[in-house]
């Protein structure tokens, strides 16, 4: 009896002695246990992902990550009064290309700038494009978010439609034009071209794409709006054409969701579009035309250079959060955007890529054929096309409805483009 | 004064000076002990509708005295009734009230001269109307967000269930009746009176349910037709109910945001760009504050002088169909 009690004494006394050092050393492994991060998610295919590696983070590191998936419009809002109330609410924002400006302008986020160079070899900074490192968050000489969702915007087309009329993908507007006619056919259904319509975002952001690929520009040299410039107003003609001629009767209303499916359901013959969405077209559940789509470079203006327009997202850490939050936030980005991780994050479907390593992976190439033209999008990328400057929502609703207008007959390119200037100079 | 009796009982027993004293503390004592318990029971009201309704709205019509930009929140300033100026000159907000004008207007008369026809139509009280009237409310169970979203995809020029034939047999033309100013405008106008004509019929049928059947017997057994029984003695008697159900009606519509915002925008261009959507658009999408606040505050007005013309028209139609 008396060894058995000395036995569970010393059973206890071990237990007692080394509980601390079995502690420290769970602390060592979880350097963040007990903490909560909570992220403001853009709904896009990435979020659910996010939310899905989440216990994978909290087995790595300790971390609690709390993923709040919303809309455009809310994410913009809620992090926006989340900002100015000063109430610290979010630690992660999904931060939109476009937002840079206003988030530099009023230190919404941490200057990553010295934490980037103090971590750099661990980001691995060299097999990161660099035009996504600025696009997605570099401002002035700020940096207020770092990538982790590069989208590159790219020409999906009906490759059965170009082969039965013997035309190869364009590799020009003018060309993309001249096909847009050719493949038109509303007898049967069948359209050459679409694109966002839809008054507001939809409408400016797409026109800005094509705009840009035209030679226009919605900013001039000094910087300030050159809305109703000669290029704008020629682009803007062709783009109505295309429309009145050569696109879905329903398109002058279609958002990015309307205009993605009926490309899916096989009625386009060819679209520009966001990278982002060139897995859906290879999902027999949603489209009608798995095994007749490709993917190409998306076309530029002949004699111009070549750049590709890039979208996407950055992760932003809310200036407004403690220390340990901001510590444990930039340990979430640099763990997301680590090499095995982001391969992962890209593998369970986020169609968000970001390094140059991940173009040539095996197990991402056979599943994504078309990462080969994302990363020749990716090395030409133009995060400008639509500029990242704090007037940009203003200046994206003045467009969303003079391009609108023009696209329903309401008015001609010149006289609503002329219109819209009016208004965007008042914005500066 | 009069002496609570309770409160006798008791003076009764106290010394001629105390009792001459007492019953008045008394009597003062109870009416404020009263007065303390009503002003008790209102005060969690009180609270309530200080704190949603007339704190939220000062500071309405304080934000709306200021550029105040949440974006710029240091640059805030005071600029006195400039933002109403600006609202006036600024030829989309004109063309919002205007839309929305139309749109309440046309929308409500629809539903009045629908709804009272479908409530005539259920007025006797059988099974059949029964399984009618909680048929037709189906609409009005649904959130006006979902409804947009509804008639969005059924209108589709391309591939919308209705919206394909209507183009195809050129009812619509090419584009969809969302694609065209005045069609857009009228395609709104018609889901509007689809998803609320319901209800308007279901006050109504409350209306007429409530009518003393007394009256309509004398007017038959006098000899009046249907026609006349409706026109002088069913409308005059359902005034009261009819203004309120226009009241109602009224007050929502001129507030439409969501089956605009989701269906078109506000376009094409602002063609059906309403006061609700111009002001979220200031506030939530530029937090442009001081603006949206102008904007929802002449919305306010307008519904308020809408509201207190409603009120008077009320009391005298009651005052008419009682008789007093």
């Amino acid at each position: 009896m008396t060894s058995i009690k000395g036995f569970f004494r010393e059973i206890a006394i071990a237990g007692l002695v080394l509980a601390p050092l079995v502690g420290s050393a769970a602390a060592a492994d979880k350097p963040l246990e007990g903490v909560t991060l909570t992220l403001a998610s853009q709904n896009d295919q990435f979020a659910a992902v996010l939310a899905a590696l989440a216990p994978k983070f909290k087995e790595q590191t300790g971390a609690t990550l709390k993923v709040d998936i919303l809309d455009y419009g809310s994410l913009l809002t809620k992090t926006t009064a989340d900002f100015v109330g000063h109430t610290g609410g979010y630690d992660l924002i999904t931060m939109d290309i476009v937002w840079s400006g206003q988030y530099a302008q009023n230190d919404y986020s941490v200057d990553l700038v010295d934490w980037i160079k103090r971590d750099a070899s661990e980001l691995q900074l060299d097999d990161i494009y660099p035009t996504l490192l600025n696009a997605l968050g570099h401002y002035g000489d700020k940096q207020v978010a770092f990538p982790f969702a590069g989208y590159a915007n790219v020409l999906a087309y009906r490759k059965d439609l170009f082969d039965a009329a013997g035309l190869s993908p364009p590799k020009t507007m003018e060309e993309l034009t001249a096909d847009a006619y050719k493949l038109t056919d509303p007898a049967k259904h069948q359209y050459g071209f679409v694109a966002n319509g839809q008054k507001g975002p939809a409408v400016a952001q797409d026109w800005m794409q094509y705009n840009t690929e035209m030679g226009g520009s919605i900013l001039g040299p000094d910087g300030k709006p050159a809305l109703n410039s000669e290029a704008n107003v020629k682009s803007l003609t062709v783009y109505r054409d295309l429309f009145q001629k050569a696109a879905p009767p329903g398109a002058v209303n279609y958002d990015w969701g309307g205009r993605e499916e009926s490309f899916r359901q096989g009625l386009v013959a060819q679209m520009q579009t966001w990278s982002v969405g060139a897995p859906g077209y290879y999902d027999p559940a949603s489209s009608k035309i798995v095994d007749k789509v490709a993917i190409a470079p998306a076309p530029r203006g002949a004699g111009l250079p070549q750049l590709y327009g890039l979208g996407g997202w950055g992760l932003a850490i809310n200036a407004d959060i403690k220390d340990k939050q901001k510590q444990a936030a930039w340990a979430f980005i640099k763990w997301l955007d680590s090499p095995p991780e982001h391969k992962e994050f890209n593998l369970m479907g986020a169609g968000s890529f970001l390094r140059k390593s991940e173009m040539t992976d095996a197990d991402l190439l056979a599943k994504f054929p078309f990462l080969p033209v994302i990363a020749v999008t990716f090395e030409h990328g133009d995060g400008e096309y639509r500029p990242r400057i704090p007037q940009y929502p203003q200046i994206q609703d003045i467009l969303g409805t003079a391009v609108n207008s023009v696209l329903v007959g309401n008015t001609d390119p010149k006289a609503a483009l002329d219109a819209a200037q009016l208004e965007a100079v008042k914005l500066f | 004064m009069e002496l609570n009796p309770d409160l006798r009982d008791h003076t009764a027993t106290l010394s001629p000076r105390v009792a001459l004293k007492r019953p008045v503390l008394a009597a003062r004592s109870y009416a404020d002990r009263r007065r303390l318990f009503l002003i008790s029971m209102a005060l969690p009201g009180l609270a309530y509708v200080v704190a949603v309704g007339v704190w939220p709205l000062t500071k309405g019509i304080w934000f709306s005295l200021y550029d105040y930009n949440l974006l710029k929140p240091a640059q805030t300033h005071f600029v006195g009734l400039r933002n109403y100026a600006d609202v006036l000159d600024d030829s989309v907000a004109r063309q919002a009230f205007s839309n929305t004008v139309v749109f309440t207007v046309s929308a409500v008369a629809v539903e009045l001269v629908l709804g009272f026809a479908i409530a005539l139509a259920l007025w006797r009280d059988d099974r059949f109307n029964r399984v009618c009237l909680a048929l037709i409310l189906i609409p009005v169970t649904i959130t006006p967000l979902v409804v947009g979203l509804i008639f969005r995809a059924l209108l589709m020029p391309d591939y919308g269930l209705v919206g394909y034939y209507l183009a195809e047999s050129g009812f619509s033309g090419p584009h969809g009746l969302f694609a065209y100013g005045s069609s857009a405008l009228a395609t709104l106008i018609f889901v509007d009176i689809w998803e609320w004509t319901p209800l308007v019929a279901l006050i109504l049928l409350a209306g007429l349910k409530a009518l003393p059947s007394d009256i309509i017997e004398a007017a038959r057994a006098d000899g009046a037709t249907g026609v006349q029984r409706l026109r002088m003695v069913i409308i005059p008697l359902m005034a009261p109910t009819i203004v309120l159900a226009v009241m109602l009606r009224t007050i929502d519509a001129f507030r439409i945001f969501d089956s605009i915002f989701v269906t078109t925008g506000g376009g094409p261009g602002n063609a059906t760009n309403s006061l609700m959507l111009h002001a979220v658009k200031q506030g939530l999408e530029f937090f442009n504050i001081g603006l949206a606040s102008a904007i929802a505050n002449v919305t306010l007005l307008c519904i308020a002088v809408m509201a207190t013309a409603f009120v008077i028209l009320f009391r005298q139609a009651d005052r008419r169909a009682h008789g007093s």
